[in-house]
């Protein structure tokens, strides 16, 4: 029966063309590791450099996201927190897609949607003018990197970033990102 | 005053400032979660060189292969310091290397350059970049 579920559930994942999904404490390390594994399985399959550093960029904002704005945390903030979250990185119709998904809460979630619709709107060009108009100005404040993050990771996807919140409970929402490029 | 230098790890550049030279560079990559950690202390020595260089001639080479989004606003605040001390006399060469095939890294140093009015910035594409 061991083998049976496992087998079924691995098969799941590949059958969706998953590469690699990771659900858990999301930490500094882990991210290395993962994007280590990935970039050797890229480079090993031939995928276009370019392609690469943009599945690479994608996955390291969408993983430091998860560090700072998971709220399903423990520990405490200055030394030793964990952050929980899920990454997933596979292949469908000859393109790559990231996809994170962490827990939010519900007062952070109105100004999150506001700033991915506002990114969804953009075409290339107004991405990268927010982009290099956010490189100047300074962190907003409560966060410890910048919503840059964000504009980053719309300016590497080829098609408009996909995202969505499930509410959890009064407090809490489950935010997920889907980028494909 | 003395020399920086700072080894690669796997999420951080390799720092090598010979101030006495006027020779800087940064090289390899850099995706920190928490960029001041890395800049920090690579601010902080950049500041106190800058405030003695006068119109010494000073180059500084980057030569990154990637960075993170703060790592991004980091580098930015940094031309933005050198740009200043070469408004205040320095003469101060910037150049950015590339490998040919990588656009993401060209074009971070278009977006870096365009800003910039007082340093001289060269762009380089070379096969060996880290």
């Amino acid at each position: 029966m061991l083998a049976k579920y496992y087998r079924s559930f691995k098969n799941d994942l590949d059958q969706r063309g998953i590469i690699f999904s990771f659900s858990g404490y999301m930490s500094e390390g882990i991210l290395y590791s993962l994007g280590a594994a990935l970039r050797q399985k890229m480079a090993l399959e031939d995928t276009n450099v370019g392609t690469v550093k943009k599945v690479f960029s994608v996955f390291v904002e969408q993983a430091q996201n998860i560090i700072r704005y998971s709220a399903d945390k423990v520990g405490d903030r200055t030394s030793s927190e964990l952050s929980s979250g899920m990454v997933t990185i596979g292949t469908e119709g000859g393109r790559f897609f990231i996809v994170c998904a962490n827990v939010v809460l519900a007062v952070d979630e109105p100004k999150l949607r506001e700033r991915l619709e506002c990114l969804q709107k953009m075409d290339k060009d107004e991405i990268k003018a927010y982009y290099k108009e956010q490189l100047r100005e300074a962190p907003e404040e409560q966060s410890r990197g910048a919503t840059i993050g964000l504009i980053e990771i719309a300016r590497r996807a080829s098609e408009p970033i996909e995202f969505d919140f499930d509410r959890i409970s009064d407090e809490t929402f489950f935010f997920c990102m889907k980028v494909s490029i | 005053m003395e020399n920086l230098k700072i080894a690669a790890t796997e999420r951080s550049p390799e720092v090598d400032f010979d101030f006495e030279h006027g020779a800087l560079s940064l090289r390899g990559e850099s995706y920190p979660e928490d960029a001041s950690t890395v800049f920090g202390p690579i601010f902080s020595a950049l500041e106190s060189f800058l405030a003695t260089v006068g119109d010494r001639e000073i180059r500084i080479d980057f030569d990154l292969t990637y960075f993170n989004s703060s790592s991004a606003k980091a580098l930015m605040n940094m031309f933005q310091r050198l740009d200043h001390a070469a408004a205040a006399g320095a003469r101060i060469k910037i150049t950015w290397f590339f490998a040919p095939d990588d656009d993401t890294m060209k074009e971070f140093g278009e977006d870096f350059s365009e800003d910039l009015e007082h340093v001289a910035f060269n762009l380089i594409a070379i096969e060996t970049a880290a």
